[in-house]
């Protein structure tokens, strides 16, 4: 069944090369029988693809310890899901992983276009195939996920993945931040489709703007699903870190919303078309750099350690020449990208979608640069000064630096959908932000009157900037729900449902907004955390807040691949018995090492986070127990941002204008 | 202006905000230098208090957890014990809370960001951060017997 693997991959590597020519020969010739040919290429790479991961999903299920990808990553106390998800546990599968997804958008992408484009489809696949070349050397030539152990070296058992991993969340997060990733490279496609054949208008992103959609939220998804259960697992009571792992995916999804934002000052203004391609360009860059990042040890994180020197040298190459490829192409078009019109004022929507994209550059550039600083520090120093010396930053760097910057994305995301489009009057102004800018001001001013001195400044303005927010939301909903109630008699649903057939990326937009602002809510709850760390005996509480955490009995976990000690505490609030909860300390046998699953009580106000540090010696435990309001409002927020998305993505029988 | 001056213009404008910010807000707390232990040896004398991060190996049998006092006290050294090798000089940490990560134990490679005090003869470095090092998923460790 390797071997069946291994071949496959071989075959898809001669395929996609194959494809490449074939699809620059038919862009350039345009006779399209030859973009035939490369659809076909596109199928058949697609196809052997898949035949290599059924073999190593195969080889992980039957537990094939002769490979040494299932030995270093899968063991047989695993349960059958962990035992699959191995599959991306480590550097080759998660590679060819990545380039499986690669091959479904693709054959996705060239299915659902068989019938149209026929200018930009055999530049798109080119690309594509392009891409998925590189992964199929990858896992062809340097990291082979089929590699044989020589036969002294193998055992009737692997290593098994770490424990940290051994978790639900291990079978869903990976996937969807590499979907997410992964997604972005057709809309990159069709843009480089569409800088080579200097079709240049609007049809290379509306034919790609539910891809962009779909990736944007499922990497979305992808962040919160890490940030949840980094929360659930690690014990340490937080949800982001800024760690390099981390910011390596959050800054595509940066610049894919602000991407997303800027085609509609194209679509309605025909502006911004050189940021749109920057935009789309930097953000699949920063995809295959976050790929990157995370593999090649060059920047140390929690993450990874492993320094693999030249194959990350291999990788940056790649990213290198990819960007090269995609700017130089923009470079070359960028007198034809000139707009018609000009921007007329500074207070207009478009001037405000520009402030949007200049503050995601912003933010993008903070992120990049507390992430990478290690290694730029590392090499000026080593150049221009005594000895190297590595500097890093800690999460405060990105929480002062972010903070304003996504507190001005917030003003935005409330002004952006009032403001007139060219040029907003101040009789316009005051029509659309009246109610919202007194709702803003009076809630700003309750708000700092209770709680000034407690909170800092940022975090009044998050809360007030959010009312503002939800306001504009509130009355963009309210005047058109009751225009059509009074105007055509619908019923309230019947108008909601109608808004959202008749422009759905508006109405559902507002709504992945809200949980924007939810999320930044549940963010800002971080004022008020609470920690405390004491030492107790059977029968003794710990007191937090107005809570008390009884501490029953600590016993051990019933033996199956781990072990440990699972303590029992009530938890009380005054007299009101809450909840019992059972903190863990578990020991993997077979990895030696141990891990803290914390007990959780959310509620929407705070979370009561309990973290068994230890059982002491003399038969006491240690606690550690966080008090974080608001962090629900994060999920919830996230929940809203999905069902957001998918309200704008939803597919809606609509006339189609005529392409061009 | 021109519209490439114009973007320039913004650009800077933009950096500069943003530099300036960065700079007024950075503490010496935001900054971390980061060493490994023999780096930090070295350059001993020019370390006076300031904010560093250090990487290394817990020395085997050095863990002592003081529960009454809410501390843990260890060593670090440069080698993984499990080398083989020489110890080499190590550097004593007093880590200011019980709760150490879930992979702290003898030969564990942490990174332990804190302080340098000079106490007596020695240097000590009073942590408030211990990290253990998760083992990486993308190890390139062959499996060798």
């Amino acid at each position: 069944m390797p071997e069946l693997g291994i071949y496959s991959l071989r075959f898809a590597l001669v395929v996609a090369v194959f494809g490449i020519g074939v699809g620059v020969y038919a862009g350039r010739s345009g006779q399209h029988q030859w973009t035939r040919v490369a659809e076909r290429s596109m199928f058949t790479v697609l196809a052997f693809v898949s035949v290599a991961m059924f073999a190593l999903f195969y080889s992980l299920a039957t537990n094939n310890f002769g490979l040494a990808y299932v030995s270093q990553h899968s063991a047989r106390t695993m349960p059958l899901p962990y035992r699959l998800a191995a599959l991306w546990g480590g550097q080759a599968g998660s590679l060819l992983l990545w380039l499986w997804l690669l091959c479904v958008y693709g054959a996705a992408a060239v299915w659902t276009n068989r019938k149209s484009s026929p200018v930009l489809m055999p530049w798109v696949i080119a690309t594509l195939l392009l891409n998925a070349l590189f992964f199929l050397v990858l896992t062809n030539f340097i990291t082979d996920p089929f590699e044989r152990l020589p036969p002294t070296h193998v055992f009737s058992d692997g290593n098994g993945l770490n424990p940290l991993l051994q978790h639900p969340m291990m079978t869903i997060h990976p996937v969807m931040l590499y979907t997410g990733f992964v997604g972005f490279a057709v809309p990159f496609a069709f843009g480089l489709a569409a800088m080579i054949t200097g079709q240049l208008d609007t049809a290379w992103f509306r034919i790609t703007r539910r891809w962009t959609l779909f990736a944007w939220s499922i990497l979305g998804v992808g962040l919160l699903l890490g940030g949840r259960w980094a929360y659930e697992v690690l014990g340490w009571g937080g949800y982001w870190a800024w760690d390099p792992v981390e910011n390596a995916a959050l800054m595509p999804w940066l610049a894919a919303t602000a991407y997303l934002h800027s085609v509609m000052v194209q679509e309605k203004r025909d502006m911004l078309k050189t940021w749109n391609l920057i935009l789309i360009g930097l953000t699949y860059t920063l995809c295959l750099f976050g790929t990157f990042l995370t593999r090649s040890g060059v920047v140390q994180s929690v993450h990874s350690f492993t320094n693999s020197g030249w194959f990350g040298f291999v990788f940056l190459a790649y990213v290198a020449a990819i960007a090269a490829l995609f700017f130089g192409t923009l470079i070359y078009r960028r007198k034809e990208l000139v707009s018609p019109n000009r921007l007329e004022s500074m207070v207009s929507r478009e001037a405000g979608f520009l402030y949007n994209n200049w503050a995601f550059m912003a933010l993008l550039m903070v992120v990049f640069w507390g992430t990478m600083l290690p290694v730029f520090s590392e090499t000026f120093t080593g150049w221009f000064g005594d000895a190297p010396q590595r500097t890093t930053v800690g999460p405060k760097f990105f929480n002062t630096m972010a903070g304003p910057i996504a507190l001005f994305l917030l003003f935005l995301t409330g002004v952006g959908p009032l403001i007139a489009w060219r040029r907003a009057t101040a009789a316009s102004l005051r029509k659309q932000f009246l109610r919202p800018a007194t709702v803003g001001l009076v809630s700003g001013v309750i708000l700092t009157a209770i709680f000034w001195g407690s909170v800092s400044i940022w975090t009044l303005a998050c809360w007030t900037l959010s009312a503002f927010v939800v306001t504009t939301v509130t009355q963009e909903y309210w005047s058109a729900i009751h225009a059509r109630v009074t105007l055509r008699g619908e019923s309230v649903f019947r108008a909601f449902a109608e808004l959202m057939r008749k422009n759905q990326r508006r109405y559902g937009g507002y709504i992945v907004h809200l949980g924007i602002v939810l999320l930044l809510v549940g963010v800002s709850g971080a004022a008020f955390n609470q920690e405390v760390l004491e030492n107790v005996k059977p029968g003794e509480s710990i007191h937090l807040h107005d809570y008390r955490f009884h501490y029953l009995t600590a016993d051990a976990i019933p033996a199956q691949h781990y072990g440990g000690a699972q303590a029992r505490v009530a938890l009380y609030r005054g007299d009101t018995p809450l909840a019992l909860m059972k903190p863990e300390k578990r020991m993997y046998w077979l990895e030696q090492q141990p891990t803290s699953i914390p007990a959780i009580y959310s509620t929407l106000q705070e979370d009561l986070y309990l973290v068994l540090s230890a059982v002491e010696a003399d038969g006491s435990a240690t606690f550690k127990i966080y008090r974080n309001p608001l962090v629900s409002w994060i999920w919830l927020g996230g929940l809203v941002y999905i069902i957001g998305s998918i309200l704008i993505m939803w597919p809606h029988t609509k006339r189609e204008p005529r392409p061009a | 202006m021109t519209k490439g001056a114009q973007i320039a213009v913004g650009a800077c404008a933009i950096g500069l905000l943003l530099s300036w910010y960065a700079y007024t807000n950075s503490a010496d707390a935001t900054f971390r230098y980061y060493q490994t232990l023999e780096e930090l040896q070295s350059v001993q004398s020019g370390i006076g208090g300031e904010a560093l991060r250090v990487h290394g190996y817990v020395a085997n049998a050095s863990i002592e957890r003081d529960v009454a006092g809410k501390q843990v006290r260890f060593r670090v050294q440069n080698d993984p014990p499990h080398a083989g090798g020489p110890t080499g000089s190590t550097l004593a940490v007093v880590y200011l809370s019980l709760e150490t990560p879930d992979l702290f134990k003898d030969g564990a490679e942490v990174v332990v960001e804190g302080r340098l005090e000079r106490r007596g003869a020695e240097m000590l470095l009073i942590a408030d951060n211990v990290m253990a090092k998760c083992p990486s998923k993308f190890e390139a460790e062959a499996t060798t017997l």
